[in-house]
């Protein structure tokens, strides 16, 4: 996904403290602090982290600079290995029927619960070292004179973690403009009380 | 997201807003005048959802087809159910963006802008394509930023009142 490409679908979001002066040179170095860590070597399910807008596997941003005119420009990098559901149902079957040899043979005629869920994650972490982690990347666009930022993504899941990750490396919480934050937005907070007392309108 | 004060407020005002602007936009051609006077037009293109009942009972139904099957849509908001995504067109001299508008969060879907200029030419500046971008999607945001003011103004207002009995005839009439 990418705001450059051909189609963005993606959540508008206002920046609710006032960035202290003292951040925008710091940008650069908050965003190595909690760049993207490759998972393809290790045995992790997923990883997240910034990396640079214009170089998905620069965490060093020695492609470009997240410096565009008045933006800041970077990626949300995420990284998430799966196990097709077929192949894991296969391996646990062969796992699960092997339990149950074993288990006659010491006089025993069920695999338990417990055990079934043990097998489960066995067999679920022995998979997932077998496959490459599928990256994506959500672009960020900051604008700082508005301090407005776009994420290019409109998933929850997504979106939840981007936010963690903005309040970690940057100390600010964002607040994304739904219809009652951005009718607070326009109105001002003078007009909240109108907001918050208007009922449903019924149309029937 | 957990749960947040207004979460409610965003479902009835996103729903309402897309009602109100599919409303208007048929009764001005979709023509508004936006911030520093400049002319638009807003057109709710053929793809539009709506939801109706609650919890096991609800019902989606989405229409992206001829004019008929858009009345009929307009038939089941007079029937109860809502607005909750809707395509939109705007325009503006010869430019044309294209998003779709979710109701209760106000996400964006598949926000085209007009086509880029900038990064056709070697000697273009490296950002000029994203800067170029970015400022045609923000202008796209502040013509609909400007006309939910104008909604809002008017929902919360005195005139909203006859503005419903309006909107109620326009369902009905399909």
């Amino acid at each position: 996904m990418s705001f450059i490409g051909g189609s963005a679908s993606f959540t508008r979001y206002r920046i609710i403290d006032e960035p202290p002066k003292s951040l925008w040179p710091e940008i650069p170095d908050r965003l190595k602090k909690f760049p993207f860590t490759d998972i393809d070597n290790l045995p992790e399910e997923r990883a997240w982290g910034w990396v640079c807008f214009d170089n998905m596997i620069d965490t060093e941003w020695r492609t470009a600079p997240p410096e565009k005119a008045h933006y800041i420009a970077f990626s949300f990098r995420l990284d998430t290995r799966r196990v097709p559901p077929a192949v894991f149902k296969k391996h646990f079957t062969i796992a699960l029927e092997e339990e149950e040899r074993r288990n006659k043979q010491e006089g025993r005629k069920f695999v338990g619960k417990d055990r079934k869920r043990e097998l489960r994650d066995l067999v679920k972490s022995k998979l997932m070292t077998r496959f490459l982690p599928i990256p994506a990347t959500f672009d960020v666009a900051w604008n700082t004179e508005k301090n407005i930022v776009y994420f290019d993504c409109t998933r929850q899941k997504v979106c939840d973690m981007f936010l963690e990750h903005f309040t970690q490396t940057f100390d600010l919480h964002l607040e994304p403009l739904t219809p009652y934050f951005l009718a607070l937005n326009i109105l001002g907070t003078e007009a909240q009380h109108r907001i918050d007392a208007a009922e449903p309108t019924s149309f029937v | 997201m957990d749960p947040y004060l207004g979460q409610t407020q965003d479902i009835m005002l996103g729903q309402e807003f897309l009602t109100w602007l599919w409303y208007t936009c048929e009764k001005t051609n979709g023509l508004f005048k936006v911030r520093d006077g400049q002319d638009i037009a807003v057109h709710v293109e053929r793809r539009v959802s709506v939801q109706g009942g609650e919890g096991e009972n609800l019902e989606t139904a989405t229409v992206s087809g001829a004019m008929s099957e858009l009345r009929e849509t307009k038939l089941g908001l007079a029937m109860g159910k809502k607005v909750t995504r809707a395509l939109l067109r705007i325009e503006r001299d010869v430019e044309t963006w294209q998003t779709t508008l979710k109701a209760e969060d106000f996400t964006f879907g598949g926000f085209r802008t007009p086509p880029i200029e900038a990064g056709k030419d070697e000697g273009d500046d490296p950002d000029a394509k994203f800067l170029e971008k970015i400022f045609l999607i923000e202008r796209a945001l502040d013509f609909l930023d400007d006309i939910y003011k104008r909604f809002l103004e008017l929902r919360l207002g005195p005139k909203w009142t006859a503005e419903v009995k309006d909107i109620k005839v326009w369902m009905v009439k399909g």
